[in-house]
């Protein structure tokens, strides 16, 4: 039985140095991640009317954290308070597979370091799954109090959803706050 | 130095006279009110009353206008008296063009000031005698609120 030929040897040794280097559930959760993120573009985002003629600055031109969609020093997150969808198989305006986007949200403005102007921001949490537990952000520019609700971020923001537990959350501009 | 001095002067004047919330009411509308009425004012059952094509009913029957600032939504908002009458003038606008009589006369400060200070303590009792009364007055009754 230790009799393999040559060829279930090499077979053997390749087979396990794929295995080592990739992962299969990866693989089918990237796979998994582009089909509904095709199928959801045509949805996006919240307000298009706003953002099909918002022309927003190269996020990509920010240095540092303030332009890392993944980070909580990114600039749409200034009042953000949970995780970030970026880092829990959705992006910064899309959910997870298999969460589903609260349509009542809080509201807020963070100030682009691009331009130096400020922008109309929408938290809408992701709701649909256990709590994504990456990328834990705490930010409260501008948040109030518990007693101003609507202005609160510590609440779990799934209202009118399927599910009321919150995976995640993403951070949409909906216009600049200049009055345009 | 004087130069500078002058500079200093005028930046704090314009820092001063240009508050971060010196907003237009479509503005205000956003961040106050948005999260949840959404842009287009539409309904989430049970839970938000749709504006669109309704909130202007409220206006046809008495104690409908002082409703309209006094529900807490307008009324705990944080803006201030001017700007908030502004903001419901232009989401009658907005929202209720078809419903809003030839005579409505817009919203001021003043009104807004006398009755945002008198709060619902019954909102719920007084939102349904409200529909009521539009019902009795044979008009389409407002989106429900919950």
């Amino acid at each position: 039985m230790e009799e393999r030929n040559w060829i279930d040897k090499r077979v053997e040794r390749l087979s396990r140095m794929v295995a080592r280097g990739t992962s299969r559930r990866g693989f089918i959760g990237r796979v998994g991640a582009m089909l509904v993120g095709a199928a959801t573009l045509p949805l996006l985002p919240v307000a298009r009317g706003h953002a099909n003629d918002l022309e927003l600055p190269d996020d990509a031109t920010i240095e540092g954290n303030a332009g890392n969609p993944e980070s909580c020093e990114y600039w749409r997150n200034c009042a953000i308070d949970g995780f970030l969808c970026a880092c829990c198989g959705g992006s910064t305006t899309t959910c997870p597979p298999g969460t589903e986007m609260s349509p009542i949200t809080w509201i807020g403005t963070c100030r682009n370091p691009a331009d130096g102007k400020d922008y109309i921001l929408s938290y809408n949490d992701c709701c649909g799954s256990a709590l994504c537990m990456r990328c834990q952000c705490l930010r409260t520019e501008d948040e109030k109090p518990p007693y101003v609700m609507w202005k609160n971020n510590d609440l779990l923001w799934c209202f009118g959803t399927k599910s009321r537990a919150v995976t995640c959350s993403v951070s949409i501009v909906l216009g600049p706050a200049d009055g345009a | 130095m004087h130069g500078r001095a002058w500079q200093s002067a005028v930046v704090a004047l314009f820092a001063f006279a240009a508050p971060a919330e010196a907003f237009p009411p479509s503005t205000h509308f956003a961040i106050h009110c948005q999260g949840c009425h959404g842009a287009d004012g539409h309904e989430v059952p049970g839970l938000v009353p749709r504006l669109q094509g309704s909130v202007g009913r409220f206006l046809a029957v008495p104690g409908g206008r002082e409703f309209l600032i006094q529900v807490p939504g307008v009324a705990m908002t944080h803006l201030a008296d001017s700007d908030l009458a502004d903001l419901l003038n232009w989401m009658l606008g907005q929202f209720a063009a078809d419903e809003i009589q030839t005579d409505f006369t817009p919203y001021d400060a003043a009104e807004v000031h006398h009755y945002r200070r008198q709060p619902l303590l019954q909102v719920k009792k007084v939102r349904a005698e409200l529909m009521g009364r539009i019902g009795a007055a044979g008009l389409p009754l407002p989106s429900p609120a919950d």
